[in-house]
């Protein structure tokens, strides 16, 4: 027998052979190996070691799913060594979404999974560790500079024991039933997490609801887009997209507002980045930072922080001053136009200019080459959400896109850019407080009616609190006991040291994760969780595609499915969850959300569908609102917005502006990106970007340390010189605990959209040596 | 429409396509290194060789199909000179960067055996001159290798072996029009051509955003990638996994 022939025969068996190293591995799940062939495995042994090849593809076993990072959601196969349980490759696969490309984060980011700071067994803190606070010095504020930048296991583990599931769900579910039976339902609230799947996010929010019998039921979608989302659905009845952002290719310009799109939606850029490239697109960027999608621009109009109101109000001043408006679609299908026109006949470019820092010749410029367009899309980032304005913003740019007729036809469209790869199917599964799932609200009897009778409970009619608001009733002592599953508030809220003794005051909080967070150390039980390689269920994209992300990898140890620890805390709170499968949850889901009716995880297959998809044998419909709108009339509405600066403008004490946000290589707070070889090695730690002649006047040289101090905190680390930035204007990236661009940032939220201000606050630089 | 026939058998495209597309739409799949479905051709690998009744052969990739066509894309004239071109590529390829890791492919090694080509690094390699496979710097076939071309480990994801590359143009391609990072072209002269990232700086230190695009779609792993011995999981993780250890 030759090698050949044996490694033919082996694979018509099912047996599979590998070699790692100087090993040979072999595989015989369905006892198909006879003692002939397992003789001349021996006997080709040296052969085998030869042919086989310890990391080739076609020796691994390939899964078909997407990326866990952002909200584009590229299709990935990743090529899984089964004998290591571990992912070797990902490649980027065949989609509408991302025609096989990827970025360094869904190429190289995949193996924070496999990482030894994985948690594998449910811990409860110990009665040396009460009364309750921080564990570790750097959580505490004590600033100890310690490279690296993760929490210290070895600091915070000697102070938790490990328990049973058992035991941990029981001690869970009995103290959470406690606060409930003696403070009342709204003593108790919940985060989920855009990270995790639609069937997690469901029953998450059904947990609360239905278990807990309130509506304090938040996640992070509050904290990027909420104010959007607000703005959208008060004037066009709608939360999601539009249109696609793949359609920017039949767009004549397309407008990028307040989003780092290469940085943060890597694989979106590089189709606006074609579109520009091919000729036919005319890109408009409008940012306080001149980022890399400024270099690809026609118009790069680099304005101040927070000034977006008065900048796209005087947009809509030229278009209107110069007939660049659609009067048709705005007589069929809009309404409210006269009031926008009387408050936007105010901001002339040159009153815009002033407030702005742009000439008002460019302003003019810009907004005509916009109006002129046939088709025209508008992208926008947290640059517009992130504000006390943020829903103000808005509701400017749908302004601007319901007057050119800008909506409901193939290249045109509003794109607020999602960030994390589910967030869209998590506000969609009903993790709002507000509303149930596709955002059916709580306050209407006659929906509440409907989820009463589907959950078998009767459900509280008051919406609940939203993320910044739980964190100040937790400090306030009304919250009393909170589960969190996969979010890390301690770093990503605003005001870390308000944050901090929120969760301290906490008389009970579970903290469900992967690793041990910094929010971890204020729990009272923490449970190990999967990651997303290591489970089935959907996700929802930025573009409304739903996906299915396949299980590729074991969970380590005693980590738990997050679907079943969410049944098993119901359960033993007197509400059983009972569920075969993710797929069953999901079919629960769609019953009740109208939008996502008709999808099953057969319809999905491997690129997924758009909601809504009233013909499951097509793609689902990309462009919406062609004829009416989802609103009570069906018209779109204009609300006008006046120009409001920021809560804390800078002075001669806190002269700086203080942008945050995301760098490429990295993802939130950090816990999974820094864990990744590869991003960690690319970006292994924090800097503030500053413009150069304020380090100059700083007497500071690149990569020197700054202290960085706001009214709320301060922190350490080194500059970077950028001549992206503006004079007066520092952004520094929120993933880095060692140096939290969170202590600094300022709670103040939105009116409507109850988003916290991370794009603006007054900041202090200097030398730190 | 357009009416061709490739190896006898007739097919219709429309205007514009090439004959590598119409190959394709047969199920025939030519040979190429250069090109990719979804990267405007360029032409120069020369791999995609068809007779179309034409005193020269003629690229597939590049060349649109004709109406009334006669296209043939396999033959012994084309066998030797694609056999030929990819001994010449491989002349002064080194034989250690087909070993590591690599999402793209060693597509130009897998042509090789396919075509049945013969070069001198196979050969020491098998034993057949029982010379040891040359180093970098050594002339092989006869053919100078002048200085070598560098490599360049300075990128933390992706090394670089430019004494691989053919200057296929892929990676190039799929920077600057897939990826539209437009950080790599290419730079110098004659042997020493390379392809390079901003005005040829190292690749760790220039403005790549380690995308993996050009890695994914190099032929030869003249860009591979770098990969770390990874720690061994724990007995938690890897017992019940059903391998046995031979």
């Amino acid at each position: 027998m030759t090698t050949t022939t044996l490694l033919g025969e082996l694979k018509k068996r099912g047996v599979k052979v590998r070699r790692r190293g100087e090993r040979l591995l072999l595989r015989d799940l369905h006892g198909a190996l006879t003692p002939e062939l397992r003789a001349a495995i021996d006997a080709h042994r040296e052969e085998l070691l030869a042919t086989l090849d310890g990391a080739e593809r076609s020796t691994l076993t390939s899964v078909d799913s997407v990326c866990p990072y952002c909200g584009v959601g590229c299709a990935i196969r990743y090529f899984v060594d089964e004998a290591e349980d571990r992912i070797r490759y990902a490649d980027g696969r065949e989609s509408p979404v991302n025609h096989e490309r990827l970025c360094v984060k869904g190429r190289f980011g995949f193996d924070y999974t496999s990482h030894p700071d994985r948690l594998q067994t449910p811990l409860i803190r110990k009665e040396s560790a009460y009364p309750k606070g921080p564990l570790s010095t750097e959580v505490r504020g004590e600033r100890k500079r310690r490279p690296g930048g993760l929490v210290d296991y070895d600091e915070v583990l000697p102070h938790f024991r490990e328990a049973t599931w058992e035991e941990a769900l029981d001690l869970a579910a009995t103290r959470l039933v406690e606060i409930r039976d003696r403070d009342g339902s709204g003593a108790l609230a919940g985060f989920g997490s855009a990270k995790c799947s639609n069937e997690e996010a469901y029953l998450f929010q059904k947990l609360v609801r239905a278990a807990f019998g309130t509506n304090n039921v938040d996640h992070c979608t509050r904290l990027c887009h909420a104010s959007s989302v607000t703005a959208l659905l008060e004037t066009i009845g709608s939360g999601a997209v539009t249109n696609v952002f793949g359609d920017v290719q039949n767009a004549d310009v397309a407008l990028i507002a307040g989003s780092n799109t290469t940085g943060n939606h890597p694989v979106a850029a590089t189709f606006i980045k074609q579109a520009r490239k091919s000729g036919r697109t005319k890109l408009i960027v409008v940012e306080p930072r001149r980022i890399q999608m400024a270099d690809h621009a026609d118009y790069f109009l680099q304005i101040d922080s927070g000034t977006d109101v008065a900048f796209y109000n005087s947009w809509m001043h030229v278009l209107i001053e110069e007939g660049l408006i659609d009067e048709a679609y705005i007589a069929e299908r809009t309404e409210g136009f006269e009031a926008l026109k009387a408050v936007v006949a105010d901001y002339s470019p040159e009153v815009a200019a002033g407030i702005c820092g742009v000439e008002p010749g460019l302003i003019r410029e810009a907004a005509r080459t916009f109006g002129r367009a046939e088709r025209a899309m508008i992208f926008w980032g947290m640059g517009i959400s992130q504000h006390t304005h943020g829903t103000d913003n808005s509701r400017c740019l749908i302004s601007l896109a319901l007057m050119t007729g800008n909506i409901g036809r193939e290249g045109t469209g509003l794109h607020p850019l999602r960030g994390q790869n589910n967030v869209q199917g998590a506000s969609d599964a009903g993790v709002i407080p507000m509303v149930y799932p596709d955002y059916q609200s709580v306050e209407d009897p006659a929906v509440r009616e409907k989820f009463e009778q589907a959950w078998g409970v009767e459900l509280d009619a008051k919406p609940g609190l939203t993320v910044v608001e739980i964190m100040g009733a937790a400090l306030d002592g009304v919250i009393r006991g909170m589960y969190m599953m996969g979010e890390n508030p301690f770093l990503s809220d605003p005001n870390v040291n308000k944050v901090r003794k929120a969760l301290t005051n906490l008389e009970f909080l579970v903290v469900q994760d992967i690793f041990l967070t910094e929010t971890a150390e204020f729990a009272d039980v923490i449970l190990p969780a999967t990651t997303f390689f290591e489970k089935s269920g959907t996700y929802t994209n930025t573009d409304r595609r739903v996906q299915v992300g396949r299980k590729a990898l074991q969970p380590p140890g005693g980590a738990r499915q997050d679907w079943e620890i969410t049944c098993e805390i119901g359960a033993r709170m007197g509400y059983p969850m009972e569920y075969d499968s993710p797929e069953e949850v999901f079919s629960e889901f769609t019953a009740l959300a109208p939008s996502y009716a008709g999808l099953t995880y057969d319809n999905l297959g491997l690129t997924g569908k758009l909601w809504p998809c009233p013909d499951p044998s097509e793609d689902g419909i990309q462009v919406l609102f062609g004829d009416r709108f989802p609103t009570a009339s069906g018209r779109g509405k204009f609300v006008p917005a006046e120009f409001a600066p920021a809560k804390e403008l800078p002075d001669e004490e806190y002269p700086f502006v203080l942008n945050t946000g995301r760098r490429l290589e990295h993802w939130h707070t950090g816990t999974m990106t820094r864990r990744s070889r590869a991003l960690h090695a690319i970006r292994p730690g924090p800097v503030v970007d500053m413009h150069p002649a304020d380090l100059e006047a700083l007497g500071v040289e690149d990569g020197e340390l700054v202290e960085v101090a706001s009214r709320r905190g301060s922190i350490v680390l080194p500059a970077e010189r950028s001549d992206r930035m503006l004079r007066g204007a520092v952004f520094i990236p929120f993933h880095f605990r060692e140096a939290a661009a969170n202590l600094l940032t300022i709670d103040e939220l939105d009116p409507a959209g109850k988003i916290p201000e991370y794009k603006f606050c007054a900041v202090r630089v200097s030398p730190a040596s | 429409m357009i009416d061709l026939t490739i190896d006898g058998r007739a097919v219709q495209v429309p205007p514009g396509a090439t004959i590598w597309e119409a190959a394709r739409l047969l199920g025939i799949d030519l040979p190429v290194l250069c090109h990719d479905p979804r990267l405007e051709p360029v032409g120069v690998c020369r791999l995609c060789l068809v007779e179309v009744g034409e005193p020269k052969l003629t690229a597939a990739c590049v060349r649109g199909a004709e109406d009334g066509m006669e296209v043939r894309t396999s033959s012994e004239r084309l066998e030797v000179c694609r056999r030929g071109l990819v001994e010449l590529l491989l002349s002064d390829y080194p034989i250690d960067a087909s070993g590591r890791p690599k999402t793209g492919s060693d597509a130009l090694l897998a042509l090789a055996s396919e075509l049945g080509a013969d070069w001198p690094d196979r050969r020491s390699r098998s034993g057949e001159t029982g010379e040891a496979p040359r180093s970098r710097t050594e002339p092989a076939g006869g053919i100078p290798a002048g200085q070598g071309r560098p490599l360049d480990g300075t990128s933390k994801v992706i090394f670089v072996d430019h004494q691989a590359c053919i200057l296929c143009d892929r990676c190039i391609r799929g920077c600057d029009d897939l990826q539209v990072n437009e950080v790599m072209g290419r730079t110098g002269k004659g042997y020493q051509t390379r392809i390079a990232f901003d005005l040829d700086a190292p690749m760790g230190e220039s403005t790549c955003v380690s995308c993996g695009e050009c890695e994914k779609v190099c032929p030869t792993g003249a860009l591979s990638l770098r990969v770390w011995e990874e720690p061994p999981k724990d007995a938690a993780g890897s017992g019940n996994t059903g391998w046995e250890v031979l």
